[in-house]
This record gives structure tokens, C-alpha cells and sequence, in this order.
């Protein structure tokens, strides 16, 4: 205070009235005047009052995007990993870096680019500085380079660029299992397949809240998948397609006791750590984004609906003579044996007049219920964002039933179809597929029974006994009580069934006795080769391919194979009377 | 006394605050082993997540095939008759003591009698064993 009494350097008799002043005022004696006390007090409040208002302001406004932050929201966020059913890596993440710009802290745009540029091929300089000279307060300069770009951009040392950590998506299987991984994209969400089911599942939600889950805050997500069958599928499948000269080709094998997917492949397929050639339309999951009429696959479930109604039963004679006509459409067989069939035989032969016969009998509303029971007229959802309604016939009259009785003029998704011939198999239950793993409690428990087990051991003896004398001869595999069904479609060509082109199917169950694995592979137009005689239906292509699966894979998932036939594999057709009693000498041929 | 005593409240002061500084300097040395410890988990895990992917890449079934098939060219594929229940095995065969039975066939032990004529044959085990050996 004396500092700034000498600054002013005012006259003596001033300086003395200044001193009083100043002793007025910082003098402690109470006999002061209490309006000046006030006065203080009043000054002192007002301050502490500015500054507690400065507080809440500060407190409520939004604070300034911080260029961490603006990062922490663009990098990719981790996923948890995908594990087959024994546990081996399907998807995962690791650390990579990429470039990121902050433009307003860059000081020489033209300089950056250039460098930038030089540092990173591929980068277009134009579309650089444009970027770089925007306003923004973040900006990419390039996802995911490679350690030695990184270094390289590290000792550029140009102010405002910088490195970041993120997590990218790979899939060190390949093109094995794609189908039901799909992929994620570069910010890491999922795109396809059970990357996105998991993206639906809460994960996505979770990262829009702001809580970048860590790795170890993810529980790793266990498919059904067997990685190793499904490689063995995939590489009997290629096989097949080549030699054949499909055009495409898929199949799966499905745990018929609990839905579950040992593996699935679809070819064409695409690798998913190159998320661009997925969106390739040929490259479509055919098992259930395509919808095929399934040939005569869909004669199980006719036969399944006759029995199960108990209007026909295995001893059952059906008129099969000549041909069957409807108006001016007429029903051939392809193995034409012009006599009364037993119902074995009808299924043996393959017979399209028995079938549709049989499905006659039963009238078109109890047809059309039964296959909605079956799940074949409504689209079947799983865990795979990608599915397809099945192509039902809008005006659906007696023509309609009659050859959807033999799988013609319905259209389903395989994988669909496995679902109900599955449920023919393992006892009645209609279990939807799943890609998950779980156990067999938990797949019964919502299943519902759509038909009785006799019938279920009906169907079963007689896709063991189709396998052993009928059409799917091929796929008998020594040791695995094979059952097994053909299906040959024609497809629809300019508004005709053409009689080159065809889709094949084929079914097969092992052991018949005791179900536990459902085989399908299908087949778009293969070619007939000479050692097929130039035939090209079902069991030529698809069944030779089948009963290769089965033979490699068998050891693979545990088999157990069994050289002596069962003591007594079909136990309630015991009871009932029939056994292997009715068995016909022969079936039929390869249709 | 009133000196002494300011004395030792001075030293009690000092003292205090030298401690509590080393406190807080121990507190903040701490805290940055720790972020570093944490950073290193962070990096080693990581790495774990690359390693894993890389083994995984490096053990994938088509990679796998294409070596077995260029290396192990002598190799086929499992037949279902190779496969075998653990069941199916048949029983260890007891615990033969082979010296001892031919030290004992030798009969050395009783001097009086002649061995019997059908004593001195190989035993089981033995002959097991040579079996065995074959390729």
C-alpha cells in the first residue's frame, strides 16, 4: 500500500489524509461504523458470488470435443471372439493402427499432403487436402496400416497427425464357415451372419451408450459349428462341384436331436476378410437365402403325413399304374413299374404317382395344414440375419397338392427342409435350426411333436431300406446305418420344366437306428459324366458326394462305427408287426 | 519450556511434512507403475490376441490338408474300420514273470527231479511280445 502512496507522489499534506484513509479502512477497531462493515461484506459476497456462478456455468456446459474423444467414437470396437464348438478361433480381433488428422492443428496443409501421400500409396492427394483442409477437428487419414507405414507416418513428425490403436476383425479360417460368420464391417459392426445376430443381441446398443466394452468384458460366443467337419464338407463338396460341373452347390450337416448346424457351406462362397466380394450376389448362403423346390425329398414328408394320419400304414398298397392325369397335365414316373406298389416300394422307386395318390387321400386342407405344421410355409428364422420366404402356390387346388406331394411347385429353403425331415427322424420333435451351441434339454424344451414316433420310425426304416436297395444305393457307407432319400427337380425354364437342367437334392441320416446327424447337399444343374452313363440325377451327383461326407466326417464328429447290423434298430415297427418282413427284392435306380 | 516446546512443535511440523511428502511422492510413483503395468497387460493381451489369431491362421484345416497331403504322402484317409471303441480293446493279459518261469524250468532249484518234458516251452508273454514287434 505504501508502494502506491510513494507512486502517486502526492503533496505532504495529502499524503497524511490518504494515510487516515487507508487506516479508516483497514483499521480492526470495532468502533468503525457498521454501514461500512456492511459495505465490505457486501463486496466480498458479490465476488464469491460472481465465482460461484462462473462454477455452474462452467459445470453445465458441454464440454469441447476433445480430439481423444472424437477418436474414442470413431475407432472400431472390439467384438468378442467366435469359437466353434471345441473352442478353435472362427473370428477375432487384434490391435492394428491407423491415421488419423486433426486439420486445424495442421500448420502447412500442402506439406502434410505431400507427405502423407508419399507415406501411404494409395492415398489420393487431391481427396487429401481436401479432407485436411476442411474444418473439422477429426479426420481419417487411413484405417488399418501396416507396421511399416506406421513407422514411417510416426517419424514424419508432422504436428496434428497422430496414430491410433483399433480393433480389426479377422477371420483366420477363410472362406470355411463364412457363410454363417459373415463379416464386420471396418468400423467393426456387423454386417452379416452371426456378426450381426450379435450386433442385435445388445453389443451394438452397448457401444452407442458410450461403453466401449473392453475384450475381457466379452464372453467369446460358441457356435455349433464344427470347424473341422465343415472343412471336410467343404473340400468334399468342392470336389463334387467341380467334377460335376455344377453351377453351385451347398451343404449341412445338422445335429437332428438338438437343430443344431455342424456345418454348412455354400458354394460359390467368399472369404470374409474381404468383406467386398460378400455382397456378390452369386455368392448367396444357398441353404437358406435360396429357395429350391426340394424334388423328391418332399416325398418324406407326404408318406410321413399318410402314416401319421393312419389311413395308410407300411403294408399299404398303392395304385402306381401308368400315368396319373389332371386335366391336361399328366404325372409320369421315372422308374415306371405299372402295378400296385407297396409303400415301401412307392418310396424306394421313388415313385411320383404312389405320392401323389397318397397325398390325394388325404385332401388338399389336411396337406396344406401339415406342411404349415412342418414349418414349410411360413419363413423359418435363426440366428442368421439372412432368410427367405418359401414360394407358395397362391391359388393352391388339387393339381398343386398332387405335385407338391413329389416337391415340385414349392419352393423352400433347404435348410427349411432339413428342419422338417429332421423332425421325421429323431422322433417327432420340430426343432428350429440354431447356429449356437446348446444342448439337447434346451432344444426339446420349446419343440413342439408334429408327428408320433411310430411314424418317426416308420420314415426311419424306410430311409434305411431306400439306402440299402433304393435310389440313394451310393451313400450306404459301410458301419454308419445309413439312411438316405434322393430328390431330382427339374428347373423351371421359361415357364416349363426343363428336362437338362436340374436341382438336386439328397437327405441322409445317420444311424437310422439311433438318428444323431442329418446330411443335405444340393446340387444347381451338375453335369451327367460319363461314368454315370451320362445321368445326372440326384444320386449320381449329390448322393456320391454325400456318401463321401459322410465316410470322411464320420470319425471326425465320433460315429461310432458299427460293422454288425443293430440287434434290433427299429423296436416300435417291431412291436407292430413289421420288421424287415415286407422288404422288396429291389427299388429302383438312381432317381 | 515454552521454547522447548515451540521448538519441538516446529520439528513436529517439519517432520510432518517431509512425511507426508514422501507419502504423496510414493502415491503418484505408484500410480504410474501402475498405468505402465496396465499398459503392458493391455499390449501383452494384445499380442495374445494376435498370437491366438496367427496360430489359428497357421493351424487352419485347409493349410493343415495342403501340408499333409505335400509331406505325408504315404497317409489315407481314416476308414470307419480303423475306428475302434475303447471297449472293444481286449484285457491286459496278466503280469508273466518270463526269467523267473525259465529260471524255474531250468530247475535248478530241485536238483532231484529231471524237468518235465513240457516246461521248457516259450511262455504266452514272450511270444506276445515278439508278435509285436512286427511291423
Amino acid at each position: 500500500m505504501t508502494q502506491t502512496v510513494r507512486d502517486t507522489q502526492p503533496p505532504p499534506s495529502r499524503t497524511r489524509e490518504l494515510r487516515r484513509l487507508l487506516r479508516a479502512i483497514f483499521s480492526t477497531s470495532l468502533d468503525l461504523s457498521a454501514s461500512r462493515m456492511r459495505l465490505a461484506a457486501l463486496g466480498f459476497l458479490a465476488l464469491y458470488g460472481v465465482i460461484a456462478i462462473k462454477l455452474v456455468y462452467l459445470g453445465f456446459k458441454p464440454e469441447a470435443a476433445t480430439t481423444r474423444r472424437a477418436a474414442a467414437e470413431a475407432v472400431a470396437a472390439s467384438r468378442p471372439d467366435i469359437l466353434d464348438r471345441n473352442g478353435e478361433v472362427l473370428a477375432s480381433d487384434v490391435k492394428v493402427m491407423s491415421v488419423f488428422a486433426e486439420p486445424r492443428r495442421i500448420i502447412d496443409k500442402d506439406e502434410a499432403t505431400e507427405l502423407l501421400t508419399a507415406a501411404l500409396p494409395g492415398l489420393d492427394s487431391r481427396e487429401m487436402r481436401e479432407r485436411l483442409g476442411s474444418r473439422k477437428g477429426f479426420v481419417w487419414v487411413k484405417r488399418e496400416v501396416t507396421t511399416h507405414q506406421r513407422d514411417e507416418v510416426f517419424h514424419l513428425g508432422l504436428p496434428g497427425v497422430g496414430l491410433i490403436a483399433e480393433n480389426k476383425r479377422v477371420y483366420p479360417n477363410g472362406p470355411i464357415g463364412a457363410h454363417v460368420l459373415g463379416f464386420a464391417n471396418v468400423d467393426n459392426q456387423g454386417i452379416a451372419g452371426i456378426e450381426k445376430y450379435i450386433d442385435g443381441q445388445g453389443l451394438a446398443d452397448l457401444h452407442g451408450a458410450g461403453f466401449g466394452a473392453t475384450p475381457e468384458e466379452l464372453k467369446p460366443i460358441s457356435l455349433s459349428l464344427d470347424i473341422r467337419a465343415t472343412h471336410a464338407l467343404r473340400d468334399e463338396l468342392e470336389k463334387g462341384v467341380t467334377h460335376f460341373k455344377a453351377k453351385a452347390g451347398a451343404a449341412a450337416i445338422m445335429d437332428v436331436n438338438t437343430g443344431e448346424l455342424i456345418a454348412l457351406a455354400s458354394l460359390p462362397d467368399y472369404d470374409p476378410n474381404k468383406p467386398t466380394d460378400a455382397l456378390d450376389p452369386i455368392h448367396i448362403n444357398r441353404m437358406s437365402v435360396g429357395v429350391y423346390e426340394m424334388g423328391s425329398t418332399f416325398k418324406a414328408l407326404t408318406i410321413a403325413m399318410a402314416l401319421d394320419s393312419g389311413k395308410v400304414n407300411l403294408n399299404s398298397r398303392l395304385d402306381a399304374r401308368g400315368v396319373l392325369s389332371f386335366g391336361r397335365f399328366k404325372i409320369h414316373d421315372y422308374h415306371a413299374q405299372n402295378r400296385a406298389l407297396t409303400l415301401p416300394e412307392v418310396f424306394t422307386y421313388s415313385s411320383n404317382v404312389g405320392t401323389a395318390r397318397m397325398a390325394m387321400g388325404q385332401g388338399v386342407e389336411r396337406h396344406k395344414a401339415f406342411l404349415r405344421k412342418m414349418g414349410q410355409l411360413t419363413r423359418m428364422r435363426t440366428e442368421l440375419p439372412e432368410s427367405a420366404e418359401p414360394i407358395v402356390p397362391k391359388n393352391w387346388g388339387e393339381l398343386n397338392t398332387m405335385t407338391i406331394a413329389f416337391g415340385h411347385g414349392l419352393a423352400v429353403a433347404p435348410l427349411q427342409a432339413m428342419m422338417a425331415v429332421g423332425a421325421l427322424m429323431n422322433g417327432g420333435y420340430l426343432i428350429t435350426p440354431t447356429f449356437i451351441k446348446r444342448s439337447e434339454e434346451e432344444a426339446k424344451d420349446g419343440a413342439e411333436r408334429v408327428i408320433r414316433p411310430e411314424t418317426s420310425e416308420a420314415m426311419r426304416y424306410l430311409m434305411r431300406l431306400n439306402a440299402e436297395i433304393g435310389t440313394a444305393r451310393k451313400v450306404n457307407v459301410a458301419g454308419y446305418y445309413v439312411g438316405a432319400k434322393t430328390g431330382t427337380a427339374e428347373k423351371v425354364v421359361n415357364g416349363h420344366y426343363s428336362k437338362t437342367k436340374l436341382f438336386n437334392t439328397f437327405m441322409a441320416v445317420a444311424p437310422s437306428d439311433k438318428p444323431k446327424y442329418l446330411f443335405l447337399t444340393i446340387m444347381d444343374e451338375p453335369q451327367g459324366l460319363p461314368e454315370t452313363g451320362g445321368y445326372a440325377t440326384a444320386a449320381y451327383n449329390a448322393g456320391q458326394v454325400t456318401g463321401e461326407i459322410i465316410e470322411r466326417v464320420g470319425p471326425i464328429l465320433g460315429l461310432a462305427p458299427r460293422f454288425e447290423p443293430p440287434h434290433q434298430p427299429f423296436p416300435l415297427l417291431a412291436k407292430l408287426g413289421y420288421g424287415y418282413a415286407n422288404v422288396p427284392a429291389r427299388g429302383g435306380g438312381g432317381h | 519450556m515454552l521454547r522447548f516446546l515451540n521448538i519441538v512443535a516446529i520439528l513436529a511440523l517439519v517432520g510432518s511434512a517431509v512425511y507426508a511428502y514422501s507419502i504423496k511422492y510414493q502415491t503418484s510413483y505408484r500410480a504410474e507403475q501402475i498405468t505402465k503395468t496396465k499398459i503392458e497387460i493391455r499390449q501383452e493381451r494384445d499380442a495374445i490376441a494376435v498370437l491366438r489369431a496367427e496360430w489359428a491362421y497357421m493351424t487352419r484345416p485347409e493349410r493343415i490338408q495342403q501340408l499333409a497331403d505335400a509331406y505325408l504322402p504315404g497317409m489315407k484317409q481314416v476308414e470307419a474300420t480303423q475306428v475302434v471303441a475303447a471297449q472293444a480293446l481286449p484285457e491286459r493279459l496278466p503280469r508273466v514273470d518270463s526269467i523267473g518261469q525259465k529260471l524255474d524250468s531250468l530247475g535248478l532249484s530241485m536238483p532231484a527231479t529231471p524237468p518235465v518234458p513240457g516246461g521248457a516251452s516259450p511262455t504266452t508273454p514272450k511270444a506276445q511280445g515278439q508278435e509285436r514287434r512286427k511291423p
